[in-house]
């Protein structure tokens, strides 16, 4: 049973393709990533997703049926643009925010009020919206997206303009939501903020799919045979390596086919070699993705 | 348009939209405004009434000589001596320099000179002292034709007669209704029957427009905010502008009850009454006919004004753009002198059978008396088409509208929305 099921879809504007026949898969209660560059057509996907945008072409299915207003109610959306009402008391935004997706009054004032109380700003909740930091909106906007509590979430850019505190933070409930049986969308362009978190991703540019799949599948199939290491001693003369280069205060060592991390490792050793880090080096999203850009433009 | 609505979120945000409008510190003036300067007016009249009448008086006696006698010189001598009734009045002078000398004194506050040739042109001079209000009102026309009236006529006709043609008219107005039902007239009729049902006309053009504008400007708001996505991921745009529609239609509303209770209870409802027997001639058939055109009236500009704030990219913009609607809607009140002179004439008729214009010209037209029924018919069945469009494009051009940030929509992309199944 999948979450969300999009087959070949197209948006254009004024002539201009910002999605190229899209089809992908979210699995009910996985974490999936939709990753890209700015301007992939992120956005415009996640709109179609929501019918916030008709597609010019294409099929979606979310929940199992086409998105109508009782579908939305089990949806969480966090927009790239946030916006909250400035004049509103902040228990009343977000009571008036739940109850557009269904939620009985009184419910959702009592979900807004234990939410608020979980990031910090129960004292804040009968302040105005306008009164508080813009730290403390993005926290009383990412309530907003649970406060009814949805069986899908759709979180763009999550983490844009959060401290590493209340990022963690945010991570933490997400993980929470994860492990209660939501199934969760994110979206972002800096690809390393959710590589940890996702089960799925899908890489796209220029509104077309480059990498789609199991994120430890596409990790191995990019592998690049190479280690991580530090060490304060020279690394001149090592058998088996094609090349080394800086990393910071690491190297990336590239291995010849036939020599095997383990070979490297027995070699220091043996030179008695100060080794503060040693891991076999995986490529980064990024990387992976650049590559594949590039492969895709040959 | 989705068919498939959801009346659960429609009365969620109708309600949001009435509460967070009507405790808005603006509205809540606006309303109570009216109110309260008549509640003062009314302590005020009670208060100080018999005061106020003699300041009043006080100020005119500023103007209207004390001792206001009138002069004359008299070269036909049809008018000497004075007939004993205008004797304390009216002073004869053998002269104008004896005149000019008494009115220099004080005597006198004016005099007349009435030339030998007077029987054949009617010709007669006036002086008066000063050139001010004073004078011209010292002169007071009504009181003089009346005293020549009488001098010529003396002693020819009868007493009554004379009486009539000295004053032939005590005119009383009296507006007929087809039905030919008369009523009592003077100024309070006057009042209820011509002042206050425009008035209140007024009042109900002006709500629409002040509801349409708090839906514009809500609109505008939510777009500039960024509000817009996280309630379109929520509900469809149609939805929404329904709530929105029915929730400051409700505020409208509210206001109109207020006001018109507030006046039923200050007067003692006399004037309520008035203005509503005013605006009915047939009692409440057409205060429902007024509701009617009232709420038609508010369901079409709150549907364009909403269609055009969300084109807008501030909530500024969205009310320049729809500046232009309004403006449209305000044209039967640039026209209000030839329209009070004659409420059915042409263009007063074609100005009704125009969606823009309607509201407000059928509602003043309801304000000044009788509406013919094919104008009703002609100007609701327009005016009902002209909604049922603006309900099925507005809806579009709205969702299309609200997440174009930055830039305004091309003519070419709000007909390709409005194309869009």
């Amino acid at each position: 049973m999948y979450a969300v099921e999009a087959h070949n879809l197209v948006k254009e504007f004024n002539g201009l393709r910002a999605v190229d026949g899209l089809s992908f898969t979210v699995e009910r209660g996985e974490i999936f990533g939709l990753l890209g560059p700015n301007g992939a057509g992120k956005t415009t996907t996640i709109r179609m997703l929501l019918d916030i945008f008709k597609p010019d072409a294409g099929e979606i299915k979310v929940l199992g049926g086409a998105v109508d207003t009782h579908t939305k109610s089990r949806i969480g959306y966090l927009p790239e643009e946030r916006g909250l009402y400035p004049r509103l008391r902040v228990v009343q935004c977000l009571t008036y925010l739940a109850r557009l997706k269904g939620m009985g009054r009184r419910e959702a004032k009592s979900r807004a009020e234990a939410l608020l109380e979980r990031v910090g700003l129960s004292e804040w909740q009968r302040k105005r919206v306008k009164e508080l930091s813009k730290g403390m909106q993005q926290k009383v906007q990412f309530v907003a997206t649970i406060v009814h509590d949805p069986d899908l979430l759709i979180l763009d850019e999550p983490f844009q303009g959060l401290d590493p505190i209340n990022t963690d933070l945010l991570k933490e409930m997400i993980r929470e939501m994860h492990q209660a049986g939501k199934t969760i969308i994110f979206s972002t362009h800096i690809m390393g903020q959710v590589e940890q978190m996702c089960d799925r991703i899908l890489l796209i540019n220029e509104g077309q799919a480059v990498l789609y799949g199991p994120l430890a599948e596409i990790k191995s199939r990019h592998a690049q045979h190479a280690i991580l290491l530090c060490s304060d001693d020279s690394l001149e003369g090592l058998e088996g390596v094609l090349r080394i280069e800086k990393r910071g205060a690491d190297h990336l060592v590239f291995l010849r086919a036939d020599t095997s991390p383990q070979d490297i490792l027995r070699q220091l050793v043996a030179r008695e070699a100060t080794i503060t880090h040693f891991e076999v080096a995986a490529p980064s999203l990024e990387e992976i993705f650049i590559t594949a850009v590039k492969e895709g433009a040959r | 348009m989705k068919v498939e609505m959801d009346v659960k979120k429609i009365w969620t945000v109708a309600t949001h939209e009435f509460v967070t409008t009507i405790t808005r510190p603006g509205v809540i003036f606006s309303t109570l405004l009216p109110p309260a300067l008549g509640l003062i007016a009314l302590v005020v009249a009670g208060l100080f009434g018999g005061q106020a009448e003699q300041f009043f008086q006080g100020l005119g006696n500023q103007f209207i000589p004390q001792d206001n006698r009138i002069g004359y010189v008299d070269h036909t001598g049809i008018f000497t001596p004075p007939l004993p009734q205008y004797a304390d009045k009216f002073i004869p002078y053998a002269d104008e320099e004896a005149a000019r000398a008494a009115l220099v004194a004080g005597d006198i506050s004016g005099y007349l000179v009435i030339p030998a040739d007077y029987m054949a042109t009617g010709k007669v001079m006036g002086y008066t002292k000063g050139r001010g209000i004073s004078g011209a009102m010292a002169m007071d026309s009504d009181e003089i034709d009346a005293f020549l009236v009488a001098h010529l006529l003396a002693g020819q006709v009868d007493p009554t007669l004379q009486q009539r043609v000295s004053h032939p008219a005590d005119m009383s107005i009296v507006a007929l209704s087809e039905r030919a039902e008369t009523g009592q007239s003077d100024v309070w009729t006057v009042l209820s029957s011509f002042v206050l049902p425009i008035m209140f006309s007024a009042m109900l053009s002006i709500t629409i427009f002040v509801s349409a504008g708090f839906l514009l400007q809500g609109v505008g708001e939510e777009k500039e905010r960024r509000v817009v996505e996280i309630l379109i991921s929520s509900l469809t745009p149609t939805e929404l502008l329904a709530g929105k529609i029915l929730g400051l239609g409700a505020v409208g509303l509210t206001q109109i009850i207020i006001w018109f209770g507030a006046g039923w209870a200050l007067l003692g409802g006399v004037a309520v009454i008035f203005a509503v027997s005013g605006i009915l001639p047939f009692g409440v058939g057409t205060l429902v006919l007024a509701l009617i055109y009232f709420l038609l009236g508010y369901l079409f500009f709150a549907t364009i004004m909403a269609a055009v704030g969300s084109l807008g990219t501030t909530a500024r913009e969205g009310q320049q753009l729809a500046g232009f609607f309004s403006m449209g809607a305000f044209v039967p009140m640039w026209f209000m002198g030839a329209i009070m002179a004659n409420p059915n004439s042409l263009l007063a008729r074609i100005l009704s059978y125009f969606p823009l214009t309607a509201p407000t010209m059928i509602l003043l037209r309801l304000g000044m008396g009788e509406v013919p029924a094919v104008d009703v018919v002609i100007s609701l069945v327009t005016l009902v088409i002209a909604i049922a469009f603006c309900l099925w494009g507005g809806a579009k051009i709205f969702r299309m509208g609200l997440l174009t940030y930055g830039k305004r929509p091309s003519i070419k992309a709000i007909w390709r929305a409005l194309r869009q199944a």
